[in-house]
């Protein structure tokens, strides 16, 4: 076993930086607080594997969406479990997220020279609520079309271009086949990918600049 | 003053602690209160849907901007708090800086809980 981590080792070159990351020393004064961001940061991975093992049965078609629901929910073997942990995780991943930058505005861990670690902060939390919003309409039921019908409504009210942003967004007039898969495609593809390059940059710059001292 | 302690393993520990405890409360939330099917979409039948709980206080400032002025409570004011959260590190500049700051950050947190309750009220 240590013969063949030495190999892929001698490629990659990953134990060193791993031996450093683990013997760091960790400030006195961090509590459980800064626990919250993390906390997020596990329901998000529980929201991508869940969500991983959804899309194997899902059919993002008009015709099939709402029986495919039907299907995970009482054929696929635990599919109801994993469909609650996925809409769970979603709600938890927004609760945590609120923690967390509420711990953080407290402790002003958003001052020089993490500005720019708080504002990816926020922009996550807008990418967090943007999935919560295009995932609403995937199960394609009667709540979610009109939950959706309202909401890209509100696109419309924007001056002079506001017919365009709803045609864009509904792919047509009204809300059809053609919103499910622009909205299983930002769902599953445009917003994750935002997601994880997001939180790789909150991630990497807390390392960077290291915890934020205690006032 | 408290001994510095090591990531590895006092603190790996903890985190593993806290992942174990948040997986646990995700677990029971999820066998307990399970979703259920929905009804099928019925075109002619619209009807009033609540939002997801993280967009009611949106749900409710729609609603005191009717007709023309609708492009406040949908834009404007959502992308203004937005852009208010994104510059709090410079709000908090300056003397009173951080008095302005936490002026701002309880304005808005206030406000997304009043407008929630509102909305979970009525």
């Amino acid at each position: 076993m240590g013969k063949i981590f030495d190999w892929i080792d001698s490629h990659f070159g990953v134990k060193e930086p791993h031996k450093r990351f683990l013997q760091r020393t960790i400030p006195p004064n961090v509590n459980y607080s800064y626990c919250l961001g993390g906390i997020a940061f596990t329901y998000f991975l529980m929201l991508a594997f869940t969500g991983l093992l959804l899309s194997i049965y899902y059919v993002p078609s008009e015709k099939e969406a709402f029986k495919s629901i039907i299907a995970i929910t009482n054929e696929v073997t635990l599919g109801w479990f994993i469909r609650s942990l996925h809409k769970w995780s979603a709600n938890l991943f927004i609760v945590f997220i609120i923690f967390h930058a509420i711990r953080v505005f407290i402790h002003k861990a958003y001052k020089p020279p993490r500005e720019l670690n708080w504002m990816a902060g926020v922009l996550g939390f807008v990418v967090a609520m943007a999935s919560g919003f295009t995932g609403y309409l995937l199960p394609w039921d009667q709540k979610a079309y009109w939950a959706t019908e309202v909401g890209t409504s509100m696109f419309g009210t924007v001056p002079l271009i506001g017919d365009y942003l709803i045609y864009a967004v509904r792919g047509g007039l009204d809300i059809n086949g053609t919103t499910l898969i622009r909205f299983y495609s930002l769902h599953v593809l445009y917003l994750p990918i935002s997601m994880v390059i997001i939180l790789w940059a909150h991630f990497h710059m807390v390392k960077r600049q290291g915890i934020a001292k205690r006032l | 003053m408290k001994k510095e302690k090591r990531f590895y393993p006092d603190y790996l520990s903890e985190i593993i602690f806290v992942i174990l405890i948040s997986l646990e409360v995700l677990m029971i939330l999820a066998l307990l209160y399970y979703p259920s099917i929905g009804r099928q979409i019925d075109f002619t039948k619209p009807f009033q849907p609540r939002p997801e709980w993280y967009f009611l206080w949106l749900y409710q400032l729609v609603r005191y901007f009717p007709g023309k002025s609708a492009f406040m409570g949908t834009v404007v004011i959502p992308v203004g708090l937005v852009l208010l959260l994104l510059l709090i590190p410079y709000i908090d500049k300056g003397r009173n800086g951080r008095l302005k700051a936490m002026t701002v950050g309880t304005i808005l947190l206030l406000m997304l809980l009043v407008l929630t309750l509102i909305s979970v009220l009525s």
